[in-house]
């Protein structure tokens, strides 16, 4: 899809997403860095010790940075369709839902949560049907796995209330 | 009269729970691996024979046990029905990884299998012998590499232990580690390192066939049917075991303590229990009550001053 | 007796109806629980075991050889059609799998995944049955420098899953590489990037990695398309089955797959993922539409698919004549194993032959029953495509989160999910490459500490590296698939512009 790179005089400037994603990848660089360089080297007999590959891998992550914005500035980075973020919000909003909800709810109400959330986001707004409906299709996945089964998953009120 | 009988029902009801506990047990490996397969044996045993209605088993997988123990020891707090089950690695895990939580957080209870851990060679190996493996150890012990599970496990420590006990600096060893036995057992067998140590059921089958030669044993007595004597025979004060033990929650009342060790006692000699031994080929250790409390102390502080020696712990 | 007449003896009471019955039940079964996405074959096995004990000895083993081919094989459908795989052996079954099914061909990715996974299982399986103590004394053969050599040429085919950037593949590699270090480190047992997090220590797990990418990130970005996307997918475009053409570009892959699957698989520590990325490489050097790599090229799951299958019998090659469990899933069938009476070993053969081939009679079997269960599935399962979105997603994340909450149900691995499932999607976004992360996540410790422990055995001699035979050979392989596509651009490049010029007008 990044055929003719060549195109037009706009694409002269330099692409901002490439440039933060070079400083995202000096950010996780410099961490992986510091962390190596706290290691003690108990190197036991090789040369090559727990600190190693660490640093290697930051210095190459640095060196692709360095690649990336050049990319950037090139206009080698392909163009991006454009993205709607509410469905990607409804969805994380349905696992972040699940997250929290599993311990004190029960794995049945939670990932119903998830269900409804995530049909959400594509679409399906009437919660008075995807939210039991949800449940019921995550409770029906919780009694096969975890009665018949034996995957321990957690269990809530609703569960309780028949096994 | 009616009230009477609809008291005794109540009454009967009620005290139903004191008669068989609902166990539920925390097995803190992921499904499959050794000490799943524990807690899932107790729970068909517990049930089998009666000493429990319902059994659960809840997985809570991660750093050598250690993520299970804390969760465990926070959230059970005084409750007379959970039980954990645990063993030598994590004694070693706690220590290594700085686990904020450790055993003394929670209620050991029982001992229940064990297993020796055995040094192997190569047939082709010239090393005959425990006396020869010393004398090349002295001689170079960067030459010697040992072949065993992840740094700061059981087989870890054996190493330590036997140099030191060899009178050779233990942060000397050349000690390779592998994940888990299987690879190492590969390594052995390829000849890729000097010695194995690992379990012995892992290395049997191999020593049996004559395509590995057992030198020796950790425990305290030899393994049946095999021809090596223990470490302590061989002229090293050295005795490790590999156990597996089940504990109960951390705050318990003297009577629930006896209740669940009453319940565990009778689990380890019903026949359910024993044949379970059998089919897995585990060895049968149990021990409960002062002498584990002592057996477990014993090990901790060997484990702490060994892991030092190595320079695993500081 | 001797081998054959064992083997026909298996044959004999494998195939009695009751126990053909059993087979059909283990390899539903099996497929069934496999096919949902973040459930490993590791994990369906260890489910499913228990329901064999209730059987007899000979039907349990027959049972469980069904529901142990049905869970490998499994992971491949969501792969291809859905861009879900759950597990590390599918990842580039998704890669060329999912564009084919996008096309309206998932009917033939389907037929040919499943036919290539008989193809391999059958050739596998005999082989197991035949040159199993052959396959395990070169497997044997490799030590720390050997694997290390062997991840070389790994490291270098990868570049075959990169995409249309090298720059954009290298950097998703490294990604991977870097999420790689997070832990415990194995050879020294220090912690590494865990930031004292305790569930940090045993690193990430490959399956919450690749579920999260795939199936998490595939779920945000389809669903980040809002109304441009169609709401259905058109399911077939032309045949269901495959056309001549399709068989005529699967059966070499299918071969080379199970001959690169079966000996990878065997040893100790390869593993039907490395042998998935090795062939899927192969392939591509190989086709002669190497064009249509990445754009949905028959071969890429043709290939991968009978790889992983392979290497599925190729693990019971040390598990039975060493009692060596290589494989997480290897581990939980020796416990398997002990149930039957069955004690894995170097005497097994010897000691225990009628259950040895029973075993083997009993794969065969449950290897045959897998095709006749999917291919006539196949219309069934493309169907998925048909389900209106919204549900079909929603009920991909349950299934997705089931997996991971199952293996470990802790509030933090959920977050890992949630967190490496947003990465996943920006990574779409911006074009990046979405396998080599995972890649990266499993080869990258292999490859360090292979390295290490070598290094460490010949007490920090570089040497060793180079001068055992094998290793050479594997890095001299590496060296070439480095330099030959380099020199063979820069001969064509010349080539191609003028071809380019031409076409403008």
């Amino acid at each position: 899809m990044n055929e003719a790179p060549v195109k037009q005089a706009e694409e002269r400037r330099p692409d901002w997403a490439a440039l933060a994603i070079a400083a995202v990848l000096v950010v996780i660089a410099l961490v992986i860095f510091l962390d190596a360089s706290r290691l003690r080297e108990m190197m036991g007999y090789s040369p090559v010790g727990p600190a190693s590959v660490p640093m290697a891998i930051a210095g190459a992550l640095v060196v692709l940075a360095i690649w990336t914005v050049f990319a950037g500035f090139r206009g080698d980075f392909p163009k991006r369709e454009h993205q709607e973020i509410a469905p990607v919000a409804w969805i994380v909003g349905g696992l972040a839902a699940q997250m929290l909800l599993l311990t004190t709810a029960g794995f049945s109400i939670a990932t119903g949560m998830l269900f409804a959330l995530t049909a959400a986001g594509f679409g399906k707004r009437k919660f008075w049907i995807s939210i039991p409906l949800g449940i019921v299709i995550s409770f029906v996945v919780w009694a096969v796995f975890s009665q018949l089964l034996k995957l321990s998953l957690p269990a809530g009120p609703l569960e309780q209330l028949f096994f | 009269m009616k009230q009477f009988f609809l008291a005794s029902i109540l009454a009967g009801a009620m005290a139903l729970p004191a008669f068989a506990t609902d166990y539920t047990i925390l097995a803190p490996a992921g499904p499959g691996g050794g000490w799943d397969q524990t807690a899932r044996s107790l729970q068909t045993a517990l049930q089998d024979e009666g000493i429990s209605e319902r059994v659960q088993v809840v997985n809570v997988p991660g750093a050598g046990g250690t993520i299970g123990l804390a969760q465990f020891a926070s959230q059970q707090k005084g409750k007379a029905d959970a039980l954990i089950v645990g063993g030598y690695v994590m004694v070693g895990a706690i220590l290594t990884n700085k686990s904020p939580v450790s055993l003394q957080d929670v209620t050991p209870i029982a001992r229940l299998t064990g297993e020796s851990v055995a040094l192997v060679v190569p047939a082709a190996s010239p090393l005959m012998s425990v006396a020869d493996l010393v004398t090349a150890l002295k001689a170079d012990p960067g030459s010697v590499s040992w072949g065993g599970g992840s740094a700061g496990g059981v087989d870890h420590i054996l190493a330590g232990l036997f140099a030191k006990a060899a009178d050779v600096d233990p942060t000397k060893i050349n000690y390779i580690a592998f994940s888990g036995g299987g690879e190492a057992l590969a390594a052995i067998l390829g000849s890729q390192v000097t010695v194995g140590v690992s379990g012995y059921g892992e290395f049997e089958a191999q020593i049996k066939a004559g395509t590995l030669r057992l030198l020796a044993t950790s425990g305290d007595a030899r393994v049946p049917g095999a021809d090596a004597p223990t470490l302590t025979e061989a002229g090293l004060d050295v005795v490790v075991q590999n156990w597996r033990m089940v504990a109960a929650a951390p705050g318990l009342s003297d009577e629930q303590k006896a209740a669940v060790t009453a319940d565990i006692q009778k689990l380890a000699t019903s026949k359910t229990w024993q044949d379970m031994l059998k089919t897995k080929n585990w060895q049968d250790t149990y021990l409960s009550g002062a002498e584990f409390d002592a057996q477990l102390a014993k090990d901790i502080s060997s484990t702490e001053a060994i892991l030092k020696d190595i320079g695993l712990v500081q | 007796m001797n081998t054959f007449e064992y083997l026909l003896q298996g044959f004999a009471v494998a195939s009695q109806p009751m126990y053909l019955f059993y087979a059909l039940i283990g390899v539903t079964l099996g497929t069934l629980v496999g096919v949902l996405p973040g459930i490993g074959p590791a994990l369906t096995v260890a489910l499913l075991l228990p329901v064999t004990y209730q059987l007899d000895p000979g039907g349990s083993l027959i049972m469980f050889a069904g529901i142990y081919y049905g869970g490998m094989y499994g992971g491949s459908t969501t792969s291809i059609l859905l861009n879900t795989p759950g597990e590390s052996a599918s990842i580039v079954t998704a890669l060329e799998g999912n564009k084919m099914a996008r096309a309206g061909r998932g009917g033939p990715a389907l037929a040919t995944a499943a036919i290539g996974s008989f193809v391999a299982g059958l050739f596998a399986t005999i082989a197991l049955a035949f040159i199993a103590p052959y396959i395990v004394k070169f497997a044997l053969a490799f030590g720390p420098r050997e694997y290390f050599a062997l991840m070389v040429l790994a490291f270098v085919t990868v570049s075959a899953a990169f995409g249309d950037s090298t720059l954009r593949g290298l950097t998703s590699l490294f990604i991977g590489l870097a999420l790689a270090i997070i832990g415990i480190d194995q050879l020294t047992g220090q912690t590494r990037l865990a930031f004292d997090v305790p569930d940090l220590l045993d690193g990430i797990e490959v399956t919450t990695l690749a579920v999260a990418m795939f199936a998490i990130g595939e779920t945000l970005f389809v669903a980040a398309q809002g109304k441009r996307a169609p709401d259905k997918v058109e399911a077939v475009k032309g045949s269901l089955w495959m056309s001549k053409e399709d068989w005529k570009r699967s059966w070499k892959p299918w071969l080379r797959g199970t001959a690169i699957g079966f000996p990878i698989g065997a040893m100790p520590a390869g593993g039907a993922d490395v042998s998935s990325f090795l062939s899927y490489s192969t392939e591509k050097q190989f086709s002669k539409h190497p064009e249509e790599f990445g754009h949905g090229a028959i071969e890429g799951v043709a290939g991968p698919e009978a790889a992983n299958n392979a290497s599925a019998a190729g693990t019971l090659v040390p598990l039975l004549t060493l009692g060596l469990p290589t494989t997480a899933t290897a581990a939980i069938m020796l416990a398997g194993f002990q149930q039957f009476g069955l004690q894995p070993g170097p005497l097994l053969f010897a000691t225990n032959p009628e259950l040895v081939w029973g075993l083997i009679a009993s794969l065969l079997i449950a290897n045959f029953m897998l095709l006749v269960l999917n291919l006539p599935l196949i219309g069934l399962w493309v169907r998925l495509l048909t389900i209106p979105k919204p549900w079909l997603y929603a009920g991909i994340l349950v299934f997705a989160t089931l997996g991971t909450i199952g293996a470990n149900p802790s509030v933090f691995e959920l977050g890992m999910l949630l967190t490496f499932g947003l990465l996943g999607y920006f990574m779409r976004v911006f074009g990046y490459p979405i396998a080599p992360v995972v890649v990266g996540l499993i080869l990258g410790p292999m490859a360090e500490q292979q390295l290490r422990r070598a290094l460490a055995i010949s007490q920090g001699d570089f040497s060793v590296l180079v001068t055992s035979p094998i290793a050479a050979g594997l890095l001299l392989l590496a060296a070439l698939a480095l330099i030959v596509p380099l020199v063979l651009r820069a001969r064509g490049r010349g080539d191609v512009l003028t071809k380019m010029a031409t076409d403008e007008d």
